[in-house]
């Protein structure tokens, strides 16, 4: 039998993957908590949703939680090119495309957070 | 079509083939399969997520409308999806971690079946969560 192509990924980004894991596993528990569980019956209104967000330590927490999450997420889009055996060529091309994609998500994030905020000053 | 010889299989239909095609593989290769889908869809929904939340923008109606949306019983049980695939890829994501570093790769299908029971647990009373406590 041929042997599976799984694990030809540079050696050393599996830690990065693990421990970025692991720091989710944290970020999420406590981004669904306080999400769902600090105001009775979760964030529903639009007011609850500015409030929430105007709390200095939550939005330290979604920030954190959604750069850690996206490089985590991308790290893996990246691992599943990487068993495709691609060329070294397309290999960079693919990190350029994914390392964009991961500043603009957080940008986005970062910015929505602030927009909201600034509804509530 | 003819079918090709094995050793001239293209690369990229090989390595779907190993991550996909359970038949004569263990379960540890299952594991690494389910954990590849749950992550690709993890990550889709993150993308739908920031996506979504951008409605805040668009004003208070809109996200009320959102809101309303978001409580339909399609998107409780697609919420019940999600959390499915957050618990198996979390938790087998510890199992992963753990023989990356060195620990109980001999017990590893043991580790396996014990994530599963842990991650039906842990649906279970979130599901309860979600349905019967408002």
């Amino acid at each position: 039998m041929q042997k599976p192509i799984t694990h030809q990924r540079r050696p050393g980004t599996w830690i990065w993957q693990a421990l970025s894991g692991v720091g989710l596993l944290i970020l999420l528990t406590l981004h669904m908590l306080a999400n769902h569980f600090i105001r009775e019956g979760g964030l529903q209104t639009y007011q609850d949703v500015v409030a929430y967000l105007s709390n200095p330590l939550i939005m330290v927490l979604e920030v954190a939680f959604l750069a850690v999450v996206t490089y985590h997420a991308l790290l893996g889009v990246r691992a599943i090119f990487t068993d495709l055996g691609l060329s070294d060529r397309t290999m960079t091309t693919i990190n350029r495309v994914l390392t964009v994609l991961g500043v603009v998500m957080v940008a986005w994030g970062v910015f929505l957070t602030l927009y909201i905020v600034r509804l509530g000053a | 079509m003819t079918r090709m010889p094995m050793q001239h299989e293209p690369l990229w239909r090989r390595a779907l083939r190993a991550w996909f095609d359970p038949r004569g593989h263990d379960l540890g290769l299952i594991a690494f399969a389910l954990n590849r889908l749950s992550g690709i869809g993890l990550t889709a929904y993150l993308l739908l997520h920031l996506v979504v939340l951008t409605t805040f923008i668009r004003g208070e109606s809109a996200w009320q409308g959102f809101v309303t949306l978001a409580k339909s019983p399609l998107f409780v049980a697609m919420d019940a999806v999600l959390i499915l695939g957050m618990i198996i890829h979390g938790l087998n994501g510890i199992r992963v971690t753990l023989i990356g570093l060195g620990f109980g790769a001999r017990h590893q299908k043991t580790m396996f079946a014990l994530v599963m029971a842990v991650g039906l647990v842990v649906f279970l009373v979130a599901m309860y969560v979600i349905v019967f406590v408002k």
